[in-house]
């Protein structure tokens, strides 16, 4: 099982792609099966994303080791319009689209790891880490 | 791939199987408004059992289901929520909290006895 | 590689001897390098503190023969000063046992001076640290029946080569890196089973501490006691999700008066059990939240308005029957109109 994957991320489709690769590969790791469940959710709505705002991007996948612990590194990749206001993104309740808008604050909640780089034009990378516990 | 619609009485019941794409999902709402409207159906078991993942862009189109047929005059129910799909969720923030749940088919089509019955 | 048997059935022992029983030896030991953590890299940087190198590995290939020759001897003289002690002896109470244990130690010693120490030598090692640690033999005892190798093989080098001070100096200080690898081995197969027991302890203690109760078929009962951080809050959560999932649960109550203090962090875990049930079809009753409490949580922004509360675990009980009973009355009347089953 390859330690790193990168998913093009072009259509709907892809969204499923990549969280069922990354449920197989927290799988192989040896997470807790709710903890697959989080991860794939996370996955998917990082996905998503993408695809709504930016149209295409790239999830990577990658294991990682941290003095002894195990973990999923999860990386989502646009070169879309960028987040305007990144704080007011990641309060909870605030939202552009319809409901839940970016679903940020729920990723960070999924995840125990997260960070996220934005510039208005150039795009927006989230970086989560998911930790066994 | 269309997802198939199963008639028992008053109601009608889907149950998902396989992995449905988000265009999928949007057509079951064409769809089950259509059904609904044709049959004069009185409620609607969606069973998600099979969903390993519920992400916001499925829970929304299952709230916009249930708008819809409501407006069609029918209740719907939502069954099959795995625990870790439930607990997934929930961190994410979705609630599902104008939609009624039920934990399995037969929970769910008693539910909808007890709504019809109370109407 | 033959396995002892264990003496003393403990719960850890239980878990890596089953695994050690099934035959091929690369499922074993690749289970416990995965286990331990330990990866080449390890591996090499062990070497490296010990300053290892392909010299001590000629040296000690050097030593084979003697070795060879001497084996029988040692584990002769080896067991005769394991039946001088109690701690040790226990081994001899079984002659099965006895033998095959006989033929491990022969292995083993051999195997100290037969080159390739690589990571299968590792798992090796690591395996019968494993097992020794897991028949209860402390670990003082282990690694002291290494001072027994070292003081008898040493005086066989010492002898061999006599007449070559250098070279006599040269092949025990390489064997001396190798019983400190060992050692070293032997010290981490310890820690870890003393890590599983007390995992295993952990988590036993958290099951004790959140009994799912289920009154009859479709009331469970949550009592919570205690400090709720996010991995425990997380653990009753999916317990009872599952709880909810198999016993086909429509009512939940939940009590916290036993929670040592309710802040938002705890309120927040509370909502989101009861998102969650209500997700699966069932309602949940939290019962024991004090007016006062509750005040003070509104007051801090916890939006609690969708939350179903009632003072005690009592009143829950009884808006559970309530609840309850409002749906069993319809599923009957919905078929047949047989009298109601009121337990």
């Amino acid at each position: 099982m390859k330690n790193k994957v990168s998913i093009p991320i072009n259509d709907e489709f892809d969204i499923v792609i990549a969280r069922q690769k990354g449920r197989e590969m927290a799988k192989d790791l040896g997470f807790a099966t709710i903890d697959l469940a989080l991860v794939a959710t996370a996955i998917s709505e990082l996905t998503r994303n993408i695809i709504t705002y930016a149209q295409k991007g790239t999830i990577f996948l990658e294991l990682v080791e941290n003095q002894g612990k195990k973990g999923i590194l999860v990386i989502s990749k646009d070169d879309g319009p960028g987040i305007e206001n990144i704080e007011l993104a990641l309060q909870d309740g605030y939202s552009t689209t319809q409901s839940l808008g970016l679903g940020l604050p729920g990723v960070r909640r999924l995840m125990d790891d997260f960070e996220i780089q934005s510039e208005l034009g150039k795009g927006t990378t989230v970086i989560a880490t998911k930790w066994i516990s | 791939m269309s997802i198939p619609i199963l008639k028992q009485g008053n109601f009608l019941i889907v149950s998902i199987q396989t992995i449905i794409s988000d265009k999928d999902l949007i057509s079951l709402q064409d769809d089950l408004s259509l059904q609904v409207g044709k049959h004069r159906s009185k409620g609607v078991v969606i069973d998600v059992t099979t969903l390993d993942v519920m992400d916001s862009f499925s829970t929304r189109t299952l709230r916009n289901i249930a708008y819809t047929i409501k407006l069609r005059g029918a209740e719907t129910v939502i069954v099959g929520i795995q625990p870790d799909v439930a607990f997934a969720m929930i961190q994410l923030g979705l609630k599902l909290d104008d939609v009624k749940t039920a934990l399995n088919l037969e929970e769910g089509l008693m539910l909808l006895n007890y709504l019809l019955e109370r109407k | 590689m033959s396995t002892i048997p264990p003496l003393s059935k403990t719960p850890t022992s239980k878990k890596i001897s089953e695994t050690s029983s099934t035959a091929g030896s690369k499922s074993i030991s690749s289970n416990l390098l995965k286990a331990m953590n330990i990866n080449e890299t390890d591996i090499e940087r062990r070497k490296e503190w010990l300053e290892f190198t392909e010299k001590d590995v000629k040296h000690l290939a050097e030593l084979d023969s003697i070795a060879k020759g001497y084996a029988d001897e040692l584990i002769k003289s080896l067991n005769n000063h394991f039946k001088k002690f109690n701690e040790s002896s226990q081994i001899f109470d079984n002659p099965e046992v006895l033998k095959r244990v006989k033929v491990l130690q022969k292995e083993y010693f051999l195997r100290l001076t037969q080159g390739n120490y690589d990571s299968n030598y590792i798992e090796e090692r690591l395996n019968v640290g494993n097992v020794h640690a897991s028949i209860g033999l402390d670990v003082k005892w282990y690694l002291g029946a290494y001072n027994f190798y070292v003081q008898a093989v040493g005086g066989k080098i010492f002898e061999a080569f006599k007449d070559d001070p250098q070279k006599t100096k040269d092949l025990f200080l390489s064997l001396i890196k190798l019983v400190f690898m060992d050692i070293g081995l032997a010290i981490d197969t310890y820690i870890f089973q003393r890590e599983i027991t007390i995992r295993e302890q952990q988590e036993a203690i958290r099951e004790l501490s959140t009994p799912v109760l289920q009154v009859r078929g479709e009331l469970l009962i949550l009592p919570i006691v205690g400090i709720i951080d996010t991995q425990r809050a997380r653990q009753v959560t999916e317990k009872l999700l599952k709880f909810i999932r198999d016993r086909r649960a429509k009512v939940v109550v939940m009590d916290i008066t036993g929670v040592s203090t309710v802040d938002s962090r705890v309120a927040n875990h509370v909502l989101q059990t009861v998102d969650a049930s209500r997700l699966m079809g069932a309602t949940v009753i939290v019962t024991g939240l004090s007016p006062e409490v509750a005040q003070t949580l509104v007051a801090i922004g916890v939006d609690l308005s969708k939350l179903n509360t009632v003072g005690d675990l009592q009143g829950g009980l009884a808006e559970a029957e309530r609840i309850l009973g409002y749906k069993v009355t319809r599923v009957e009347r919905g078929d047949s109109l047989a009298s109601s089953s009121q337990e």
